[in-house]
């Protein structure tokens, strides 16, 4: 199958999926006869039918938070989230994993699974019965939702996600590493090369396209010596990765991208001694540390060549840690609202370094409480609306908070869970026996036989007061 | 295809490929052989396709190679494709079946980029990334990204952030500490509504916009402080002026009409220092500067769209220094449309000093001079007659013309000189002109040399039209008995020779007789009404119906 091909299948499976979330909202109100059902049906059929007749036979399947067509992931416009989030919530409720279609459609086909669909919803055995009712269906077939180890598995084999792992951590690690170098050559009074800087960017771009989770994950680690470039690449990573959530495209995450990684590039100006001091700053460090945006315009204007994306790295630079209501620095005098990319970048920024133990603070915050007192920030100093989608990416216990399952198992996330904000998937190291392990990762929206969850979490541990080093796992 | 068959055929592609690189950097994408080299170097490709599904080349330092086979290679640095490809970490090249002729041209287009000219900010990757080519795939190497102390970034800080073991003592006892079943906890969860999706669409919207003003604002923000800050002063004018430069480039006059107003603001500021002051009055003048006015005349030769409004508002930002510059853009663009914009600029600059706009009459392109002396006729300055007589003698007919339409709009009696010089000009269109210029000027001065033009014996010899000319300028001196008495004696004189041509004369003065409408002449006229001459008698008879007629 050819790129392009794919593209258009994608296009079209994203039509159909939010095409039959449609259907299924609106029998959830109307009668069968309803016209706008109807209509529904129909428009259904005509995106479905084309479909199955040249790929001779289509199945949409859930694995972990994704729609896959034929194998294909189903990547998905803005405007769809709700409808893909409604459709997903409704297929694990009922256990439902794949709807194969062999043979062209007709109304009456789409009537019978509507029918099993809303009846199963009710139902203690949802999957079973809906299997039940489709059973006399010779064109659409059913299959149940697989376990998580399993999707993984189907997903990619063992041996490539090892392989993606590696280049994964490899981009970040060269990230982090061309930071240090850029920071290390603007110190030396040289001009940083955006041409690379816009390389390493994409890189995290591509990465973040193909499995975000992955890259996500090592933002969640804070023990390195030097910090000050981990947090830039983390920044960017965090703000890429909500930028994807909010729809913006390759090349406007490229420009968000890099725009993070130099909000901080202003700290050059600051003593390491100042910067790294395990003690509160006096009023003149202060002074000293509030001049760091400013500093931070002078430093990416001095780049070189002007173009969209030194602006946009200008503004943020300039602007991360003004706060939406203006409360913070620099202060200003006639202004305009913060830009959208300065309001993703502080909450990136804010959490990033809450979260961690070497900027401003010497005492790090577990994720969880850090986005507890985010939310007390959201609407005044944050974009509440932004810190909305932040807490759907990063998930209410976001990569690396330990937390307590009600199985009596203890667990690090590991992955956020984009349906399920609050049930991510879990590695565990304390079993439930009280036994130290590593593994095996579980999700949290798994559920049994009596559609109970199997685990759900009880509370989050602090780290530092138990000494979980994330990286012997993540790493 | 059997392996070295392919191997040929592949280097062939290869050649097509560098060949297509030099033809598409010397020809625009319109011309014969832009078109031509292209469709030869898809062709080759498509001839591929047929029996293979794609076509990878490994991409070494100096050389290129297929299947192991090396099938290009230059020691040279100067125009090395391979290098230009390793250089930037591209390791292997693959085209796919299904590839398209625009997917060439845009592979083509990216690899005959000067990078250091054209594009500073981007690598032939960051290029490739961009495009996103549906049938062409890349493997690049990116540690060429670092410095040799980068590469081992990794496992030394894999190595230290594995360093602190996890205390799973430690966590035993939490296990013991704090399983409490009271602790369950109840998480907030946040949904999105259709509200949040609206305002995020809207967000979307509006961030499209133009982030030229947020970045002016944040400069004069800075400069609010620049006090505090220190020496920060030069780097923001400098700033200031690269924003200028930047939204001129985009065509975002708005931009820069707003930028200049609040530079205006701070002069005007009883706050700003003496030093505030003085950068921003230099930030005023930019605008005019060369640089400026190039960039402007560049971007109204392209195919984006500018409100005519901003234009003429930018124009207002510009001061007598900009006209030299403007006046070289004027030379250098391709559309009419756009030349009138930068006229109606030098228009309004010229208001301003018509002495700077008329010394640059003595360009050497003669289209320029025809537009500044076109300019000096709009503006109808008379100060800027004196430069216009310097010029009547330039080299260009059509120059010449102009300049002599000038000094019939802007000149006086002090030009007769050089316009009778004109009456023997080589061109007849330029002698038209100067006895035009010289009718409008009026004074009796003025109809002497006429008089004494036509009365000159070689006037016989002037073509028909050009007399015609001469004598319907007379005619301006309608009361004036001695021109009717001169056309009257013309028609009435007799001649052996030439009698051809001076039937020509004749007519003109029937011609000049009837424009000046005076009832007197009608019974000459009727002498005349039947000479036999066709010229004559048609002329004649207009001439009498116009006087009679009264018009």
């Amino acid at each position: 199958m050819v790129r392009e091909d794919k593209k258009e299948i994608q296009k079209i499976s994203a039509e159909i999926i939010n095409q039959t979330s449609i259907i299924l909202k609106t029998a959830l109100i109307h009668e069968s006869t309803n016209i706008a059902l109807r209509k529904a049906i129909e428009k259904l059929i005509s995106l479905l039918n084309p479909l199955i007749e040249t790929e001779k036979g289509v199945t949409f399947e859930l694995i972990g938070e994704f729609f896959y067509v034929n194998n294909i992931r189903v990547r998905y416009a803005l405007e769809y989230l709700l409808n893909f989030d409604f459709l997903t919530k409704e297929f694990r409720k009922r256990g439902l994993g794949s709807v194969i279609f062999n043979n062209p459609i007709n109304p009456e086909d789409i009537q019978m699974f509507i029918k099993a669909f809303i009846t199963s919803g009710l139902s203690e055995d949802p999957y079973d019965k809906m299997l039940e009712m489709m059973d006399n269906s010779q064109n659409i077939k059913i299959d149940r939702l697989k376990k998580i180890i399993e999707d993984r598995l189907k997903k990619v084999g063992e041996s490539d996600d090892i392989d993606t792992r590696r280049i994964i951590k490899k981009t970040y690690f060269n990230a982090v590493s061309f930071t240090k170098g850029v920071m290390k050559k603007i110190r030396s009074g040289e001009r940083a090369d955006m041409k690379k800087a816009k390389r390493i960017v994409e890189s995290m771009v591509d990465q973040l396209l193909e499995d975000e989770h992955l890259l996500l994950s090592l933002t969640a680690l804070k023990d390195y010596d030097e910090y000050t470039y981990h947090h830039m690449v983390n920044v960017s990573v965090l703000s890429m990765a909500l930028g994807l959530r909010l729809g913006l495209n390759r090349m406007a995450l490229t420009e968000l991208g890099l725009a993070a990684l130099f909000h901080d590039i202003g700290k050059i100006q600051i003593p390491n001694e100042v910067l790294n001091k395990p003690t509160s700053f006096t009023d003149d460090e202060w002074k000293m540390i509030k001049k760091h945006p400013i500093w931070g315009v002078k430093a990416i204007l001095g780049f070189g060549r002007f173009g969209s994306a030194t602006i946009r790295s200008v503004i943020v630079s300039f602007e991360h840690h003004m706060n939406c209501d203006l409360s913070g620095y620099p202060q200003v005098k006639k202004y305009s609202g913060l830009d959208l990319y300065s309001r993703i970048i502080a909450l990136a920024d804010q959490y990033d370094a809450m979260t961690s133990s070497r900027v401003y603070s010497r005492t790090p915050i577990p994720p969880d409480k850090t986005l507890s007192i985010m939310m007390e920030q959201a609407g005044t100093k944050l974009d509440s609306l932004l810190y909305k989608f932040f807490i759907n990416m990063v998930g209410i216990f976001p990569v690396g908070t330990i937390v307590m399952l009600n199985t009596r198992e203890i667990g690090l996330v590991y992955e956020g869970n984009m349906a399920f904000a609050d049930r991510p998937k879990v590695l565990i190291v304390i079993d439930e026996k009280g036994k130290s392990v590593r593994g095996p990762i579980v999700n949290l929206s798994e559920k049994n036989e009596n559609g109970k969850y199997i685990r759900s979490i009880m509370k989050t541990l602090d780290p530092e007061k138990y000494k979980i080093n994330l990286a012997e796992y993540f790493l | 295809m059997e392996q070295t068959e392919d191997t040929n055929f592949v280097k062939d592609i290869l050649q097509s490929i560098t060949k297509a690189r030099k033809t598409l950097r010397m020809y625009p994408p319109n011309n014969p052989m832009y078109i031509k080299t292209l469709e030869e170097t898809y062709n080759k490709f498509k001839e591929f396709f047929e029996y293979k599904e794609d076509l990878s080349f490994r991409i070494g330092q100096d050389s290129i190679y297929f299947d192991s086979e090396e099938i290009y290679h230059k020691a040279e640095k100067e125009d090395n494709l391979a290098l230009f490809f390793f250089k930037d970490g591209l390791r292997e090249l693959t085209f796919k079946k299904g590839l398209s002729q625009e997917e060439l041209e845009g592979f083509l287009k990216i690899i005959t980029m000067d990078f250091e000219k054209e594009a500073e900010d981007e690598d032939v990757v960051t290029l490739l990334w961009q495009r996103d080519f549906q049938n062409i795939n890349y493997i690049v190497d990116d540690t060429v990204l670092l410095d040799v102390e980068g590469e081992d970034y990794e496992l030394k800080a894999v190595n230290e952030a594995k360093q602190a073991v996890s205390d799973i003592e430690g966590l035993l006892k939490a296990y013991d500490e704090e399983f409490k079943e009271e602790d369950v906890k109840e998480v907030p969860i946040i949904s999105f509504t259709d509200k949040d999706l609206t305002s995020l669409m809207k967000e979307l919207e509006d961030d499209a916009e133009s982030k030229i003003d947020k970045l002016s604002d944040i400069l004069f923000e800075i400069l609010y402080r620049a006090e505090e800050l220190g020496g920060i002063l030069e780097d923001i004018f400098r700033f200031l002026k690269d924003t200028i430069k930047f939204s001129i480039s985009y065509g975002d006059f708005k931009a820069v009409i707003q930028l200049i107003n609040r530079a205006k603001g701070f002069i005007e500021d009883p706050y700003s220092t003496d030093e505030i002051k003085k950068y921003m009055k230099l930030l005023l003048i930019y605008p005019s500067s060369d640089e400026i006015i190039n960039l402007f005349g560049e971007v109204l030769d392209r195919p984006i769209k500018i409100d005519d409004n901003d234009i003429k508002e930018f124009i207002k930002l510009l001061d007598k220094r900009a006209i030299t510059p403007l006046i070289n853009v004027l030379g250098e663009l391709k559309t009419f449309r756009v030349r009138e914009k930068v006229v109606e600029a030098l228009i309004y600059l010229g208001k301003q000093d018509i002495k700077t706009l008329a010394m640059n009459i003595n360009d050497l392109r003669w289209y320029v001079v025809r537009s500044i002396i076109s300019i000096i006729r709009k503006i109808g300055d008379k100060r800027a007659n004196e430069y216009l007589l310097k010029s009547i003698k330039h080299g260009d007919i059509r120059v010449r013309k102009e300049v002599i339409k000038g000094i019939s709009e802007l000149g006086g009696e002090e030009s007769l000189p050089q316009l009778k010089e004109r009456l023997d000009d080589v061109d007849a269109g330029v002698r038209i002109e100067a006895v035009r210029a010289i009718g409008n000027i009026g004074s009796i001065k003025a109809k002497n040399i006429i008089l004494e033009k036509i009365s000159d014996k070689s006037f016989k010899e002037r073509d028909f039209e050009e007399k015609k000319e001469f004598f319907r300028v007379l005619s301006r001196w309608n009361n004036d008995p001695e021109i009717f008495d001169f056309l009257t004696k013309t028609l009435k004189k007799g001649s052996f020779l030439w009698w051809s041509k001076n039937y020509e004369e004749k007519a003109c003065a029937v011609l000049c007789l009837g424009l000046i409408g005076n009832k007197e002449a009608l019974p000459l006229l009727y002498k005349h009404k039947d000479s036999g001459n066709k010229l004559l008698d048609e002329l004649t008879q207009t001439a009498i119906r116009r006087i009679e007629r009264g018009s």
